[in-house]
């Protein structure tokens, strides 16, 4: 028990057998255990304690490999102790009479004892074989506290016990007069194969446990490399089994890898060959994932560093693939270059070559560098790569497509990154030349406005305070697309000084929020489409590529007024058109009343009030639902207090009735069933122009808030108005013959008495306007840009750079529309 | 639940949902891939809008 290179235990029975021959044999596995390292791998975390399970499974893999054995069985006792089973010949167990030794030894002895010693030398025996280390079941053995070799041949049971490599309980017998030790009998059997039991010696490994998943992922390995061979595990310690029975080659290993993962396309790639006693045997197939899982073998064993075999896949690949890309033009529509980088991206793949004598760059054999095997499997690949390009298009298109989205990411990538190494990005050194920068250096009480336009710009650097206040103009760059289309984009240039003057850098790992220079940035823009587009697409860089500005708040928005309305001596800033229709509604009721007719008391203030405001909200309704129902419909409800119904057949006609005695001629209004929905509906036809227009008034309308919306007002002014009304603003008087006239003349009598300034943009405003209308934080009104927001903002900018062209073209149209609307 | 779910975005590159959340580091990318495909087209002028025609410089 001291010394642990020595054997502990020399036979007992017959100690003279430890004589000078013995020392010699003894001394190879003495080295083993001297320096286990070398031989099996680290003992000391976990690898060389399995690799001692894979050492005498392969050897059963070998026998499976020559056609003889096709079941194997791996137990893992509940000592820690392990059992490799297979129905293969058997070791033989004559007598080696050529033997040195005295007495002379059984070939499985000599194979269990003698390093190097074995069938594998002899290529007649097995042409290729796997062996993590090539040194044999005889290793295990010396680094086995015990094992017991049972070996079933010819019908009979053979046994013999080594304790850390050396043979116990040795039978010496006389065989021709000479000395001989064969096997024990134990017993008869009508199965083959070599049964290995032995447990790994805790005097070199420290702590003796396997963990099932290595064993495992390796037995499936095997299972699959050696089509189909079958491999049961099972773990006495926990009670779990499981059989493994891979059959379909490298081909089925692929799909095993992408069980869990989303294939790309159907056909998984395969090829197989033979050249100067080489064979390849490869398969692929593309995931949607970005990690490449590539598996190669030489003779069974993993190569984690690749080797020439890899090599020669991917010169291959990239060769037979480029080619195919070129001649598709597929990259050139996409304006990129492909390499063999690329063709990495989600590829699944399983590599194997089964070579006469590799050649690895270490005992570990993680690369394999036998020149030989390159220019074999880029035969074995090229011709079949090109071939399934050809006949399986679909899958080669999609492929392809997969590898330039690759190379698109790669190229995006590197122009991201050159963007955001140029010079003043990261340093901060050097503010741009546009910015207008303010004295105050503390961030929290500094502002900047990026501004859209030079001149707006202009203005305001004189109009600002620049004691806090910065402003950077930004100038977007238009494009003439087609003959009159334009597009707007931010160059790269102005990105570059928009991040140089914020001062937080850009990118993954360069942005830091700590060196942001303001914590108030004003967009300002002009308030029509074209600044309504800018900051879109500014806000959409801001939510993309630095979300915490918006997180934290410090994106804001201007709201420079849109109008500029004298009345009298009073001048006002007009922020947007609901605000100017309140205004103007204001002012027109100011001093306003109404007789309703002929001696009936006057209505004023609140109660006129009440009256206007419900009445021109059921009219801005009717304005926006005049494309879905006719409008000269919708203002009978408003103006003769029509209620409709819809809840069956007699009560849609009694509507239609209604409704068409209170509309002009021109008009055709009739009750229908829908079949679709199962309910009654009304059709509201008109002709224009000649042409035919339809609308529908069904349950939902009904139902909806701009139906109450009329109904209100139109029961408010139903039966109002009578003869002799009259409408008096101020010393004016006028008759009216309905409350929509009314309405009509106060508001006509508004617009005569002031002046409405429209600002198109912000060039337009004097330093001065600008300071005391948007910039003054004592008036200004700031819109505090929310994550909402700019989700919003990155929608509509998804929609304005869309493929689809129709709903580009309807989100124009409707934004010019609301830009007309302004107008009025 | 104590804290309200996240808020899911799509991710602007790829379309893949992603949690408004602390932990999804690219938010509102899925990926530092594709957050670097969007880098990419800014840095590349790739992203544009509609813009109206610019004044004539001959009128003025």
């Amino acid at each position: 028990m001291t010394d642990p290179n020595l054997p502990q235990e020399p036979p007992k029975n017959d100690p003279d057998a430890y004589d000078a021959s013995s020392i010699q044999q003894l001394e190879g596995l003495e080295a083993v255990r001297k320096r286990p390292g070398m031989y099996i791998g680290d003992t000391s975390d976990g690898t060389g304690l399995h690799h001692m399970v894979f050492e005498v499974l392969d050897n059963s893999i070998d026998e499976a490999l020559a056609g003889y054995c096709d079941e194997i069985l791996v137990v893992i006792h509940p000592d820690n102790s392990i059992s490799i089973s297979d129905n293969g010949r058997g070791i033989p167990t004559g007598i080696k009479f050529d033997d040195k030794h005295e007495p002379k030894r059984s070939a499985a002895e000599i194979v269990m004892t003698v390093l190097h010693a074995g069938g594998k030398f002899n290529s007649n025996s097995y042409k290729v074989s796997g062996g993590l280390h090539g040194v044999g079941v005889s290793c295990v053995n010396g680094l086995s506290k015990w094992l017991r070799l049972t070996v079933r041949r010819d019908g009979k049971k053979h046994f013999m016990e080594f304790q850390r490599g050396v043979p116990a309980d040795r039978l010496v017998e006389t065989q021709n007069g000479v000395e001989v030790s064969p096997l024990k009998l134990i017993g008869d059997t009508d199965k083959r194969g070599t049964e290995v039991h032995f447990l790994a010696d805790e005097e070199i490994f420290g702590h003796v446990e396997y963990h099932y998943d290595i064993l495992a992922k390796r037995i499936r390995e095997l299972s699959f490399l050696n089509n189909g061979v079958r491999i049961k595990l099972l773990d006495q310690r926990s009670g779990k089994e499981e059989d493994f029975a891979f059959s379909g080659g490298v081909k089925g290993f692929v799909e095993y890898i992408n069980r869990s993962k989303t294939v790309l396309h159907g056909n998984v790639f395969y090829s197989t060959g033979a050249k100067d006693g080489i064979t390849v045997e490869v398969a692929m197939q593309w995931n949607d994932s970005y990690a490449e899982q590539v598996l190669c073998f030489t003779n069974n064993i993993p190569q984690k560093d690749g080797g020439t075999h890899l090599t020669g896949l991917r010169a291959a690949m990239t060769r037979v693939i480029n080619k195919y890309i070129e001649e598709t033009e597929a990259a050139k529509k996409a304006k990129v270059e492909t390499t063999g980088d690329d063709m990495r991206e989600g590829l699944a793949c399983v590599l194997s070559v089964k070579v006469p004598e590799p050649k690895f760059s270490s005992q570990t054999k993680e690369k394999l560098v036998s020149s030989e095997v390159r220019p074999v499997v880029e035969e074995v690949v090229a011709a079949k790569l090109a071939e399934f390009l050809l006949e399986k298009p679909a899958d080669a298109k999609i492929i392809t497509g997969k590898i330039i989205d690759a190379a698109r990411a790669r190229e995006a990538a590197r122009k991201a990154r050159e963007m955001t190494r140029r010079k003043g990005v990261l340093d901060g050194i050097g503010l741009p030349g546009k910015l207008a920068d303010c004295q105050e250096k503390d961030p929290a009480l500094c502002e900047m406005y990026i501004v859209e336009g030079d001149s707006a710009g202009g203005s305001a650097k004189q109009g600002r305070d620049r004691k806090f206040q910065a402003i950077l103009p930004l100038r977007g760059k238009v494009l003439n697309v087609e003959k009159a289309r334009f597009d707007k984009l931010l160059s790269s240039e102005q990105i570059v000084t928009l991040v140089t003057a914020l001062g937080t850098g850009i990118g993954a790992n360069d942005f830091d929020i700590a060196k942001l220079r303001y914590h108030r940035i004003i967009i300002m823009t002009d308030a029509d489409v074209d600044g309504a587009h800018i900051r879109t697409l500014l806000l959409t860089f801001f939510y993309r590529q630095m979300p915490e500005l918006v997180e934290r708040g410090h994106i804001y928005i201007a709201q420079p007024p849109l109008y500029k309305i004298k009345h009298g001596k009073s001048e006002r800033y007009i922020k947007d058109d609901h605000e100017l229709n309140q205004h103007l509604l204001k002012l027109a009721l100011d001093g306003a009343e109404l007789s309703p007719r002929e001696g009936a008391v006057v209505i004023a203030g609140d109660t006129l009030d009440e009256l206007a405001r419900a009445y021109l909200l059921a009219e801005a309704v009717i304005t926006r639902l005049a494309d879905y129902i006719d409008s000269q419909a919708l203002h009978a409800l408003l103006a003769h207090d029509v209620e409709l119904s819809l809840a069956d057949e007699a009560a849609a006609r009694a509507s239609v009735e209604r409704l068409s005695r209170a509309i002009a001629n021109g008009v055709h209004v009739e009750a229908r069933f829908d079949d679709k929905t199962e309910r009654w509906m009304l059709r509201v036809e008109k002709t224009v122009h000649g042409n035919l227009k339809v609308g529908h008034v069904d349950e939902e309308f009904l139902l909806s808030g701009d139906y109450k919306q009329i109904r209100h007002a139109a029961q408010l002014i139903s039966g109002l108005i009578g003869e002799g009304a009259v409408v008096r603003r101020g010393e004016k008087s006028q008759g009216i013959a309905s409350f929509a006239e009314a309405m009509q003349w106060l508001l006509a009598e508004v617009e005569r008495s002031l002046t409405k300034q429209r600002y198109k943009g912000l060039g337009e405003m004097n330093p001065e306007q600008l300071w005391e209308t948007t910039m003054d934080p004592a008036i200004r009104r700031l819109l505090k840009v929310q994550i909402d927001d700019a989700i919003a903002a990155d929608e509509i900018f998804t929609t304005l750079m869309g493929d689809n062209v129709e709903p580009r073209r309807n989100f124009i149209e409707t934004n010019a529309l609301n830009a007309r609307n302004i107008d009025v | 639940m104590a804290e309200p779910a996240p808020r899911i975005v799509k991710c602007p590159a790829c379309g893949k949902d992603v949690s408004w959340k602390p932990e999804s580091k690219w938010r509102p990318f899925c990926s530092e891939r594709c957050r670097n495909i969007d880098l990419g087209a800014w840095a590349t002028e790739s992203y544009r809008v509609p813009a109206s025609a610019p004044p004539d410089p001959t009128a003025e």
